[in-house]
């Protein structure tokens, strides 16, 4: 899952996103903390890149933003999924397990072509 | 998410939140690195480098926020243009009167002003629907497309052999065409058809179709060949539309063979739809060579005589040719072909008369209805924008009555924080919601208005336009709507937003003293101001209605020197029976004696052109001992006659007698002369017994002086006019003086359609072959031929009584409001002992008051539109005193009674409801 430049390609940086808020509103630190921890740090290589998608789908209506304090009291910015971004996820999440199961298929194949 | 409060909008704003959202991050991974045991400065390079590019991660973010305020911003802007929309639909919904009367005023001016619109584009501004036009030149007086002349070389109208030449020798055209009328064709398309069908027809040269670029549809076009040998081409070729009324578009047309005037002619081609000719007007079906014109037309020479003058011509520029070198080189060339083609005599005649030489753009092709259409189109055009004018500013008038009545509404709105831009906004969008169910509205009015006016203007005139409503004219429409918008939104809008909160709140509380009477017209100046526009305006268009009337009633009740209400006009064809000379002589005595037996019949007698019908014979004379100073001085009108035409019409005989039938068939001619022809030729001598030269040749002697005469308009100059018998045997046909057609002047007792019948039988049982073309009274064909007239006085009565309701409607508004103003002050006056008729007395004087201000400015303007009309006005001067007189007392009586509903009301406050009222 590395695109040339070694990075996340942008559509699963933006369903890791979306699962990071499926339990509820967190702020972007938190959202790379998340992904670092559940992927051993080999997806995420710049946290930068994480702001951007969180604009992105702030823009797009998937996420809704607002500005709160956090745990020591300093002011964040904290996102969490829309109506439409929780749609997204089912959907997206459904589309990738098929996608990764085929191709999970296709490489322990054994036979080198069709009787 | 619904946002309740709007955060600024601001460049700021979105670069400082980023900045934030980058540093909280950064900051604590610093702290956690710090924590775990780093370095403060190796914790904060190791968090940035773990970040990654900050400064294009921050511009992307920043990007993106910017298009999702935009979005926002946009998004907020509809729904309050929603808001805004649905609250001006629960507004005008609630107010279902104004909006009907205000939806209703629009509709009117929008549609009247489109449907007019409409008629002008087709008849005055549409180009040819050929290809390029703009390269065509037209020679000739491109208003006779149905023109003959006889007689004399004629520049405004075309001989064949003069074309001939033209085309041959000009430099300015790639190509020349000529087109001249048909008269009526006799075409029978089946052998057992038992009516002949009469398609309109034009003679065109063979190039025509080349020339003009237009393709046919089915089979071909002429060629130039067709122009090689006289009589030698029978083909014809027919419009799209013909083709599919006749022929039921049937592939098979081409190549069929119908009768036309007799002769077989073979159809050639179809042409497409869209193509009506070159006459702007009339829509033309068949289409024949010239060079047929004298088989299909024995009785006149036309293709070899150079005084026939029957044709107009269009030229197509050659490339790097303009117009200008065309005017320069054609009257030239003309000139030269005219003067070497002519008898010294007339040659000279021709030079002395000052020719002027027809050459102009031939873009807008020919047409008859443009010149007669163009003064009324554009009166209309004033008319029905002074009408749009009246009705913007009694919308204007409504909305800003309502505007102030709704000025507690606007305040408080105000107050509790409404943006005073969202304000006008909102009174912007209401008048354009009432603007465009106006226009939606208008257009429907438009479509039929502008057929209704065809068919009220097209009375006894063929007249096809195109009058499909297209994108110009949609514009044109939206145009009005919007500057009607502008008109009367704008001016409430900003009018209600200026409104001072605190005085506006306070005008409610009860007060007496803010109900002065000076205070009071201070409040409404732009509603008064309007309302004496109004009354202005409404002056101007009564004025012009009463002067149209009454012109009309004049060229209607003047004398028109014969007894024109027991006249009955017969029209027949005698070319298509072929009847000349000797034939026709007997033919006209034989329906004379069968006509005259007929009980009910007065009186009967036969002429070439009769009366209102037919066209008018012209030609110059000689006469002894008479000078002419100009050559239109010797220039007489003349019409061929039966013995006792003077008796059998009517006509006054001043001297000496009618023409008898001794006169008939033999040389020396006599005549009869009108008193005109008498007074200006023989001024102070007896004109009887004298003698009149035509042609160097034809010697004519007078035997009778005869009444004035209208013979075919009831307005103009009464011409210096002739009367010849009818019946010579001493020329050949298409020679001077030998009739072409026929008609029959018949005198009844009684009503004149009482005979209308018995007639027709005498005709069938003289010939049964020859073609009765129309009988009708002379009474019809006089109202038909002032039919321009009488459309243009109906039209100026309905909009001056349009104008005059409206400003009593607007009168009436304003008054109301006013009054119900001014309910408290009424109610004060009432308690202190005011009576009824005081208190409309008061009432009246202030309209009054307005009235009088629209007049003082109303009838400077009238007199000024009236030196318009004075072309148009017989017997009526300018400053015509019954109809200012009338307009005046009309529009004084309206306001009173306007006026008289509110005051009546004021009368009748009670003076403690109306304290209570506050």
């Amino acid at each position: 899952m590395l695109d040339p430049e070694g990075g996340l390609l942008r559509g699963t940086l933006d369903l890791l996103v979306l699962k990071a808020l499926s339990w509820g509103p967190r702020h972007g630190y938190a959202v790379a903390e998340w992904i670092k921890a559940v992927t051993d740090g080999d997806l995420l290589v710049e946290e930068g890149p994480l702001y951007t998608a969180l604009h992105r789908l702030e823009k797009n209506k998937l996420l809704d933003a607002e500005w709160g304090y956090s745990d020591n009291n300093r002011r964040a910015k904290y996102y969490q999924l829309s109506r439409a971004g929780r749609q997204q996820l089912r959907a997206e999440v459904t589309a990738w397990q098929r996608y990764a199961s085929a191709v999970g298929k296709a490489l322990a194949a054994a036979t080198p072509a069709i009787a | 998410m619904r946002r309740v409060f709007r955060i600024p909008f601001t460049r700021g704003h979105i670069d400082r939140e980023i900045d934030d959202e980058l540093a909280f991050h950064i900051e604590t991974r610093t702290r956690r690195l710090i924590a775990a045991g780093w370095s403060a400065d190796a914790a904060r390079s190791e968090a940035m480098r773990q970040f990654g590019d900050v400064a294009s991660v921050r511009a992307s973010c920043v990007e993106l926020d910017q298009e999702r305020e935009r979005a926002m911003h946009r998004a907020n802007l509809i729904a309050e243009l929603r808001q805004d929309v649905a609250f001006a639909v629960r507004t005008l919904r609630r107010n279902f009167a104004f909006t009907v009367l205000v939806v209703g005023a629009l509709a009117v001016g929008i549609g009247a002003n489109t449907a007019i619109f409409t008629l002008v584009d087709a008849v005055l501004v549409a180009k040819l629907p050929v290809s390029h036009p703009e390269a065509l030149v037209a020679i000739g007086n491109t208003s006779r497309v149905g023109g003959i002349s006889t007689g004399f070389p004629q520049t405004n109208l075309i001989s064949y052999p003069l074309y001939k030449d033209v085309r041959d020798r000009n430099q300015s055209f790639s190509g020349l065409l000529a087109s001249g009328r048909s008269d009526r064709l006799d075409v029978r398309v089946d052998d057992n058809d038992a009516e002949l069908e009469h398609p309109r027809g034009r003679f065109v040269s063979g190039n025509y179709f080349s020339l003009l670029g237009v393709s046919p549809l089915l089979g071909r076009t002429f060629d130039a060949r067709v122009d090689d040998v006289p009589g030698g081409s029978p083909v014809i070729t027919i419009s799209y539309a013909y083709w599919m009324r006749r022929f039921h578009g049937a592939p098979d047309v081409v190549g069929r063979q119908i009768l036309v005037n007799g002769i077989k002619m073979a159809i050639v081609g179809v042409t497409r739809p869209g193509f009506t000719g070159e006459i702007v007007g009339l829509s033309n079906d068949v289409w024949l060579p010239i060079a047929m014109v004298d088989v299909l037309k024995p009785n006149a020479r036309r293709l070899d005589d150079r005084l026939v003058n029957w044709l107009l011509l269009l030229g197509r520029l050659k490339p790097g040719a303009t117009l200008a070198r065309a005017e320069r080189e054609l009257p030239t060339l003309m000139q030269q072909s005219i003067v070497a083609n002519s008898t010294p005599t007339t040659g000279r005649a021709f030079l002395e008369g000052k020719p002027k030489y027809y050459v102009s753009s031939g873009t807008r092709g020919f047409s008859r209805i443009r010149e007669l259409f163009r003064a009324p189109l554009l009166t209309l055009m004033i008319g029905v924008g002074l009408l749009l004018c009246i009705i913007c500013a009694n919308v204007a008038n409504l909305l800003l009555a309502r505007s102030i009545a709704r000025g507690r509404e606007l305040s408080v709105r105000l107050a509790l924080g409404a943006g005073r831009g969202r304000l006008v906004r909102q009174l912007l969008t209401e008048s354009a919601v009432l603007a465009t169910i106006g226009a939606a509205c208008g257009l429907a009015v438009a479509w039929w208005a502008s057929r209704g006016l065809v068919v009220l203007a097209a009375a006894g005139i063929p007249f096809a336009v195109d009058l499909s409503l297209d994108m110009r004219i949609l514009a044109f429409t939206a145009a009005i709507s919007v500057g009607a918008v502008l008109i009367f939104g704008l001016a409430p809008a900003l009018r209600a937003s200026r409104l001072d909160l605190a005085s506006s709140i306070r005008a409610a509380a009860p007060s007496l003293m803010a109900s002065g009477q000076g205070r009071r017209s201070r409040r409404f100046p732009l509603g008064t101001a309007l309302i004496s526009a109004q009354v202005a305006l409404s002056i101007v268009l009564l004025v012009g209605a009463g002067m149209l009337v009454r012109s009309l009633r004049n060229v209607e009740s003047q004398d028109v020197g014969v007894d024109r209400d027991h006249l009955v006009i017969l029209e027949l064809d005698i070319n298509t029976p072929g009847y000349t000379r000797v034939r026709l002589g007997n033919l006209a005595h034989a329906l004379r004696d069968r006509i005259a037996a007929i009980p009910g019949v007065a009186a009967v007698t036969y002429s070439e052109n009769g009366l209102f019908s037919g066209t008018d014979n012209g030609t110059t004379i000689e006469i002894p001992g008479f000078v002419a100073h100009e050559v239109s001085d010797t220039l007489v009108g003349y019409d061929n006659v039966g013995p006792g035409f003077a008796h059998a019409v009517g006509a006054r005989i001043v001297d000496g007698r009618d023409i008898l039938a001794s006169d008939e068939g033999k040389a020396p001619r006599t005549a009869l002369v009108n008193e005109s022809f008498a007074r200006f030729f023989f001024a102070g001598q007896r004109a009887v017994g004298k003698f009149v030269h035509v042609n160097d040749s034809i010697a004519i002697q007078i035997a009778g002086v005869i009444g004035d005469v209208r013979d075919h308009d009831l307005s103009g100059q009464i011409e210096r006019r002739m009367y010849l018998p009818f019946v010579h045997t001493d020329t050949q046909p298409g020679q001077w003086g030998q009739p072409g057609t026929m008609r029959m002047e018949i005198r009844a007792a009684g009503a004149p359609t009482s005979i209308v019948q018995p007639v027709r039988r005498a005709v069938v049982a003289t010939d049964p072959l020859l073609p009765i073309s129309s009988i009708d009274p002379l009474v019809t064909l006089m109202s038909e031929s002032i039919s321009q007239q009488r459309l243009l006085a109906q039209l100026a009565t309905g909009y001056g009584v349009l104008a005059l309701m409206l400003a009593a409607i607007g009168l009436y508004g304003v008054m109301t409001y006013a009054i119900s103003r001014r309910t408290n002050e009424i109610g004060l006056r009432v308690a202190l002992g005011a009576d009824r008729g005081q208190i409309v007395a008061m009432v009246l004087r202030d309209a009054l008051r307005l009235v009088a201000a629209g007049v003082v400015i109303g009838v400077p303007l009238a007199l000024a539109a009236a030196r318009l009309l004075e072309a148009q006005l017989h017997g009526v001067s300018v400053g015509d005193p019954y109809s200012f007189g009338l307009a005046v007392i009309v529009l004084t009586a309206a306001a009173i009674a306007a006026a008289l509903v509110p005051a009546r009301r004021a009368a009748n406050v009670a003076p403690l409801v109306a304290l209570r009222a506050e």
